[in-house]
């Protein structure tokens, strides 16, 4: 399966597009996404200072709510990423 | 109508204190309350040039909204509040947030007033990059909206 990860923030070094296509394992929840954006982050971002941003993000549905690890991803989801947050 | 709020794209328009103020005006006011936060030209010792703040827009004014309301409902329900956040590349000196109050009382408009920020800061899901005199550029790090409990 595959989700579309909204990029916001320090996660927008991710990519230049607003989002990141993400392959998952089937049946995979935030706490798999959590790995996975470990690791891509580890192999490609390791000098971006992002080592944190899989622990401290929190994650929104579509419905703009925060969604806790154990929320069952589906294929094709879009899920924004939401870095910790400073504005003002 | 007793709450404006809005996220401004900067490219598109600027923040405007004649507009908070025209807004909040009204004969039952005895008090308002303007804050005003403004990028400044330096941090942590850096010199800094200007912010770009990116944006969630809906959960923004979904979040602007249950602020106002809380505020009005734990201070005054008649206040008029006016808020408006920047989105976009900010020029030092520029404004990038803006918050005006209009209350019975000056206690009251003060409390808004203050409420209003401190919430926004911890609940808006608004990014700040920081660009700098040297031609870098940096995230700031900021508070999590992940449950304290859950980052091991």
């Amino acid at each position: 399966m595959e989700i579309h990860l909204r990029l916001y923030g320090s996660s927008k070094i991710l990519s230049d597009k607003d989002s990141l296509k993400i392959e998952l394992p089937n049946n995979s929840n935030i706490e798999k996404l959590r790995d996975i954006l470990s690791k891509i982050i580890s192999e490609k971002y390791s000098k971006n200072n992002l080592e944190n941003l899989p622990k401290t993000a929190a994650f929104f549905s579509e419905k703009n709510e925060v969604v806790n690890d154990n929320y069952k991803l589906k294929d094709k989801e879009f899920i924004s990423i939401i870095p910790p947050i400073g504005g003002g | 109508m007793t709450l404006h709020i809005s996220i401004v794209k900067i490219e598109e328009e600027k923040i405007s204190s004649e507009k908070a103020k025209n807004f909040i005006a009204s004969k039952n006011n005895g008090a308002e309350s303007i804050f005003v936060g403004k990028v400044r030209n330096e941090n942590d010792r850096k010199e800094v040039t200007a912010v770009t703040y990116d944006t969630h827009d809906e959960a923004v004014i979904k979040s602007f909204q249950s602020i106002c309301n809380n505020a009005k409902d734990k201070f005054d329900k008649n206040a008029k509040i006016f808020l408006e956040h920047a989105k976009g590349y900010v020029l030092v000196g520029e404004i990038s947030i803006l918050i005006a109050v209009g209350s019975s009382h000056r206690d009251e408009a003060f409390k808004i007033c203050r409420y209003i920020l401190e919430e926004v800061k911890h609940q808006s899901p608004i990014w700040k990059k920081e660009h700098y005199k040297d031609g870098k550029e940096e995230w700031l790090s900021g508070h999590s909206l992940r449950p304290k409990k859950d980052i091991k």
